[in-house]
């Protein structure tokens, strides 16, 4: 049976490996898309101005309502033909080409995560101590500093929480670009179990290197929480 | 009155929240070594007026002048606003509630104001932040966190913290109020200490004692409005109007 394994042509190993760094890679290029947007939409969500408002929260409110698969197909299908127009407006000799599920992935997998991060963050933003910025403003701190130097260091303690469940969310999201022929790990255990007739043994394979992943994500998150609580008294 | 150089000019602050003036038109001058007392039942706005001083509230109307900083406010709207970082810096601020930066360690919350707003070197400040450390008795605790320090150690390092910017006058924001009253009187020490050594201070407080032993002059607010002023000895000895002695009844 470990011949199944094996790498090489004999074995689906390198396969299932190549699926797996495809995976890795999505979810870690995701990541900074996806709390860049999500940062994005939590200021604009508490912004003194009425449209930024409006923008904030409606995107916050329509990513959260669509189906992750739904906004990749929007993603993938619609950005790519945008793509090819604005190419065969440039250069009307040009063939049609193909938009990378890579990047389709990345940025539907960064808005959804982005809509729930900013909704995290502006939590997060809520529950840190006035008086801290109040502190930071009487001393002659700019906005700028006081956001940097005060706010930031703290805002990880109340949002790592709910953004370490984002991550593993997410994580296991990634599955979904198999549908848009990225060779992901679901992907190449898809194909593993069709050339092998052994769904049990693949899928369970599958379901081993996830669960690994999530725990891997758990101890980081651990060690992140716990440097982020420095100075902060335990819970009593 | 002497006649030493003025610190701290306010005219006429006026503070509106909603319909309701909490400030009606107060003015104040800290001259150099001054250390004034600002008294007062809760509600007449003395704590409002301290945080119009330096911008943490914007006045309605007014003018608050500091080291030739002006700010004149009209319809709320400060006129030249990139003074007011320039009069924060200059002025201390000690709040009841300590405000330490929770995440950063005793020294590191007293050297973060000269190095990131006054751009000094990082050992000039660590000496600096050292030194005022040991002045409020604190020189084994600097590499703490706030969290690990009792209410009145830190509202030691807040007042080091508010020294290290070596300011032109220091606002106390009822510095004890939130303290157990075992502890009130290390941190009275401290600030009579400063007085002593001839820093302009202006002090929003509960506690008479400091008021009437430490400092140079009071001023007693109701209702948003001065109600009376003068040396502390003459005021509590012998009150001029009726709202301050019922204060003075109520409180001593």
């Amino acid at each position: 049976m470990f011949e199944l394994f094996s790498y090489g042509d004999t074995g689906w190993g390198d396969e299932i490996l190549r699926g797996l760094a495809i995976t890795v890679q999505l979810a870690i290029v995701t990541l900074p898309v996806g709390l860049l947007l999500g940062f994005l939409a939590a200021f604009a969500s508490m912004s003194r101005l009425g449209p930024l408002r409006f923008l904030g929260f409606g995107y916050t409110t329509i990513m959260r309502g669509l189906p992750e698969i739904l906004t990749l197909f929007v993603v993938y299908n619609g950005v790519g033909l945008l793509l090819n127009m604005a190419l065969r407006w440039w250069n009307p000799e040009r063939g049609a080409t193909d938009f990378s599920p890579f990047a389709a992935g990345v940025i539907a997998l960064g808005m959804v995560f982005g809509a729930f991060a900013g909704e995290v963050l502006r939590g997060a933003f809520q529950s840190l101590d006035k008086g801290q910025t109040e502190a930071g403003r009487a001393i002659g701190m700019t906005q700028g500093q006081i956001f940097r130097r005060i706010q930031l260091p703290q805002l990880w303690r109340f949002a790592l929480p709910g953004l370490g469940n984002l991550w593993i969310n997410m994580l296991k999201d990634t599955a979904l670009v198999s549908v848009i022929a990225l060779d992901d790990l679901m992907r190449m255990t898809k194909v593993a179990v069709g050339v092998t007739k052994q769904p049990f043994t693949f899928y369970l394979l599958a379901c081993l290197i996830y669960w690994v992943m999530c725990v891997l994500s758990e101890l980081v998150l651990y060690w992140m929480e716990r440097r982020a609580n420095r100075g902060i008294r335990r819970a009593v | 009155m002497s006649q030493t150089e003025i610190i701290l000019k306010a005219e006429g602050i006026h503070k509106s929240f909603g319909s309701v003036e909490v400030l009606k038109g107060i003015s104040l001058e800290a001259r150099k070594h001054d250390v004034i007392s600002i008294l007062g039942s809760s509600g007449s706005g003395k704590s409002t007026f301290l945080r119009c001083l330096n911008f943490l509230e914007t006045p309605t109307s007014g003018k608050v002048t500091v080291h030739g900083n002006e700010i004149l406010v009209r319809n709320g709207k400060p006129q030249n606003v990139r003074h007011i970082e320039e009069i924060r810096a200059r002025l201390g601020m000690v709040f009841q509630q300590f405000n330490l930066w929770t995440h950063r360690t005793v020294l590191e919350n007293v050297m973060e104001g000269p190095v990131q707003v006054k751009r000094q070197p990082k050992a000039e400040a660590r000496d600096k932040a050292e030194a005022l450390l040991k002045r409020v008795g604190l020189e084994e605790r600097m590499g703490m966190y706030p969290s690990q320090l009792s209410g009145g150690q830190q509202q030691r390092v807040a007042i080091a913290r508010a020294l290290a910017m070596e300011p032109d006058a220091i606002l106390f924001d009822e510095p004890t109020s939130a303290l157990d009253p075992e502890l009130v009187g290390e941190v009275l020490k401290v600030m009579q200490d400063l007085a002593a050594e001839g820093r302009t201070m202006i002090v929003v407080t509960h506690e008479m004692g400091f008021a009437r032993e430490v400092s140079s002059e009071v001023v007693f607010l109701h209702e948003g409005r001065i109600a009376e002023q003068g040396p502390p000895e003459e005021m509590f000895t012998n009150p001029r109007t009726e709202v301050f002695e019922r204060f003075i009844a109520k409180v001593m």
